[in-house]
């Protein structure tokens, strides 16, 4: 059997409706994080966020009934439709049997919000129950099954922050297992009041743009956007002279059984991910040359993670480049996996790990080599992925280079 | 991938009521139908069928459940009917055992709660202590922490067939031995403004008129590797297809079921010819009927295999597609006589209920948006 090679990606995110955008102005340093401008947030604690410029998503002709999508289908059919055309697929007869693993989230969430507060204030009589139709988790994969008439099977991951990077993970072992030879990966998540207002009201938020690592952090702003990677069975892709990115060579998952919201302060538990993910891509610790953080900034967090890294990394953590993107892309919780899975991949094909935007202070209880300022220069045979998500449910992927 | 996957315990939660017993009783019973509607006088009148009198804090401590959502009480409590029936202590430590569940719409009461502060009290009241249970995994995240289970813990949302999507995932993390046992399982809630949406869109059972009801309760299989005690059933074989079609319609063919199904069979080894029982799928909604009729008659010859059908009366969702699973795996065990009666377009096709403890059941599950799951389960 073959590896499970990336060859398309496809991004949607605050810095850019598109993969090179979003790269060019991400290593640059640049924040998307700005006013939220899709709600009234005059009574909420925070007003910032990192939204997506919808108005500029690059979606493909569709027919009338997919022009109103919600905004986070939106996200994942332009995404997929720039990582097809990436790999050379859009329109391609081997899109039919291919999986499609795509995470859950909001989804038309945003869009119902609008037809329950007219129900919850104004009776029964309401109107507006389209925008209820893609409240269910998995209507975005169904829209992007739909849109690119994609016939194999057919999962949404629901495992809050981590669900995009089990879904690429899992979607990888599809191939390498010989199930399908293409698979579409990755997730996409919009932005909406009962996040913003959740995440709120467990004071988890930060007033000003996030600082993940950083001594003075204060918590997480919440993102929105979508990642989407091709993943092709390496003899599929060779077959078709397709250029690969990176290799998804493993995936860890592990629950913590400890909080809902509050991680493993240890670090033990995801100190189990991690090692069960090097383990499943059979690659030495040693080999790491660059791990793609969760880094939410949240205080408990992002210590909790770090003392993970250093149980695995020991010494050596001082000399891994970690960096988190959510200083510059926001959180975009079940979305962001796929979205840190896509600039993983772009980081080990182009030997440049992005910086984490807003780090300046380094912490006591953080001590990794942040990537402050801009993106850097690196030598990565192999990175890591990590998520870690509501309910302890952690996850992370290893992407190698090309050999 | 290793072929069979013996399922080692089962549990359940329905609107039949609490645990297995309950469940059998009431699938034996001709005349059984279920309480359709909310206990409440202020919910709309609705054809949702819920365990009757269900209260987590009735089955597991009070000081626990407290901390449970509606649909994580409903899936702790099934969860510890199928622990209950293995051997203690486990045979598998804790973080070697995983969850793979599926749900529709867990988390929907919690999500209202919220989004009702935000719209009537203003946004700074969100209850931060219901926030956490809007999540889908919460179900599968409170049964970790209640049971100490540290394997991994995925839920997949699936409408219609994620119950059954969950064995073949739970399978997958059994062959690549990323777990020793997995508990599969499905849990959905009845929530009013949900409920009424589906209402609204006109797929829910009216009197007079066809429909689906929607189903409230939790399922759990236990799927393990050695050692596990004898096996209730063998998950033998599954398939999975889409056909792409509108997310809240099901597809104008069958081909995506009918890929499934026989994606299913071949992985078993097993020709249609050798279903002893097919597990329906039927819902009450006619556009499905039609498609599980050209399924089954493009599938089995006659004679016709036997056939039960619990989807139609109990209700339908994640956990509907769930407990087809574990009722299958009741019948392959030889624990249940279903006494149901089929729906006019399988009794009128020479479908018949079993008469003997069948050897393989074939169990379909297709959902809105034309994703398509099948297993093929065998006795043991």
């Amino acid at each position: 059997m073959g590896e499970a090679w990336v060859t398309g990606v496809g991004l949607v995110t605050a810095l850019g409706t598109d993969r090179e955008t979003t790269w060019r102005r991400l290593v640059a340093g640049e924040s998307g994080i700005g006013p939220l401008s899709l709600f009234d947030t005059r009574a909420y604690r925070t007003s910032i966020a990192a939204e997506v410029d919808a108005a500029s998503l690059p979606l493909p002709p569709l027919p009338p009934h997919l022009r109103r999508m919600s905004r986070a289908s939106r996200f994942a059919v332009a995404a997929t439709t720039e990582a097809l055309s990436d790999a050379g697929l859009l329109g391609s007869e081997v899109v039919a049997g291919a999986a499609l693993v795509l995470s859950g989230g909001a989804a038309g969430l945003f869009e119902a919000e609008g037809y329950a507060r007219r129900r919850l204030l104004h009776g029964r009589r309401v109107r507006g129950l389209r925008e209820f139709i893609e409240v269910p988790q998995d209507a975005p994969t169904d829209r992007v099954a739909e849109v690119f008439w994609v016939r194999g099977p057919r999962l949404t991951v629901t495992t809050a922050c981590s669900s995009s990077t089990i879904a690429v993970g899992l979607a990888a072992e599809m191939v390498r297992d010989g199930e399908v030879a293409v698979a579409l990966a990755g997730g996409s998540d919009a932005l909406c009041r009962l996040t913003f207002a959740g995440f709120n009201s467990l004071r988890a938020t930060d007033p000003e743009p996030c600082k993940p690592f950083d001594r003075r952090r204060h918590g997480l702003n919440i993102g929105e956007g979508a990642g989407v990677l091709v993943i092709e069975d390496s003899q599929h892709a060779a077959a078709r002279h397709a250029r690969p990115y990176a290799v998804i060579r493993g995936l860890g998952m592990t629950n913590d059984a400890f909080h809902m919201t509050q991680p493993e302060p240890s670090g033990a538990a995801w100190e189990r991910t991690l090692r069960s993910a090097l383990a499943d891509a059979g690659v030495a610790v040693e080999a790491i040359d660059y791990i793609n953080a969760h880094g939410t900034a949240t205080e408990q967090n992002d210590a909790a993670e770090c003392a993970a890294y250093q149980r695995v990394f020991g010494e050596r953590l001082a000399a891994i480049p970690v960096s988190s993107v959510k200083g510059a892309l926001g959180h975009c919780l079940c979305g962001a996996g796929g979205i840190e899975a896509a600039l993983t991949v772009l980081a080990v094909a182009r030997q440049v790990v992005p910086p984490t935007v807003g780090f300046a202070e380094a912490d006591p209880a953080c001590p990794i080599d942040a990537v402050p300022g801009v993106g850097r220069q690196v030598t990565v045979r192999h990175a890591l992925s990590c998520s870690f998500a509501f309910g302890g449910n952690s996850a992370a992927i290893v992407i190698g280079a090309v050999p | 991938m290793r072929e069979r996957w013996p399922i080692a315990a089962v549990g359940a939660v329905t609107p039949a009521g609490v645990g297995i017993p309950a469940l059998v009783e009431a699938l034996e019973d001709p005349q059984w139908q279920p309480r359709l509607g909310f206990d409440d006088d202020s919910s709309p009148p609705l054809p949702v069928a819920r365990p009757p009198g269900f209260a987590a804090k009735h089955h597991i401590p009070p000081l626990v459940a407290r901390r449970l959502d509606r649909a994580a009480g409903l899936l702790a409590v099934a969860a510890r009917e199928a622990l209950a029936s293995l051997p203690a202590p486990l045979p598998w430590p804790g973080e070697r055992v995983g969850v793979c569940a599926a749900t529709w719409n867990a988390g929907t009461q919690a999500l209202v709660e919220v989004l009702s502060a935000i719209f009537l009290a203003g946004p700074e009241e969100a209850p931060p202590a219901q926030f956490p249970s809007t999540v889908a995994n919460a179900p599968a995240s409170q049964l970790a922490i209640l049971e100490k289970l540290g394997g991994p813990n995925l839920t997949f949302f699936e409408k219609q067939v994620g119950g059954l999507r969950v064995l073949s995932q739970a399978a997958r993390l059994l062959s690549r031995r990323r777990a020793e046992a997995v508990l599969a399982c499905g849990v959905d809630e009845a929530q009013w403004l949900n409920a009424e949406s589906y209402d609204r869109l006109r797929v829910l059972r009216r009197p007079g008129a066809t429909g689906m009801i929607l189903a409230e309760g939790a399922a759990t299989l236990v799927l393990a590797a050695e050692p596990a005690p004898p096996p209730l059933a063998w998950l033998a074989g599954w398939g999975s297809a889409g056909s792409p079609t509108p997310t809240h319609t099901y597809p104008t063919t069958v081909s995506a079921l009918d890929a499934a199904c026989r994606q299913a069979l071949a992985t078993a080894g097993v020709a249609p010819r050798d279903v002893d029982v097919y597990v329906s799928l039927a819902n009450g909604l006619p556009a499905l009927d039609e498609l599980e009729i050209a399924l089954v008659e493009g599938l089995f010859a006659t004679p016709r295999p036997a056939a039960i059908s619990i989807t139609e009366r109990m209700g339908d969702g994640a956990f509907a597609s769930s407990l087809r699973a574990l009722v299958a795996t009741l019948l392959l065990a030889g624990q249940l006589r279903p006494r149901w009666s089929l729906p006019p377009h399988l009794a009128s096709r020479s479908f018949h209920l079993p008469t003997a403890r069948p050897a393989t059941a074939l169990v379909a599950g297709l959902a809105g948006g034309g994703s398509a799951v099948a297993l093929l389960l065998a006795a043991p």
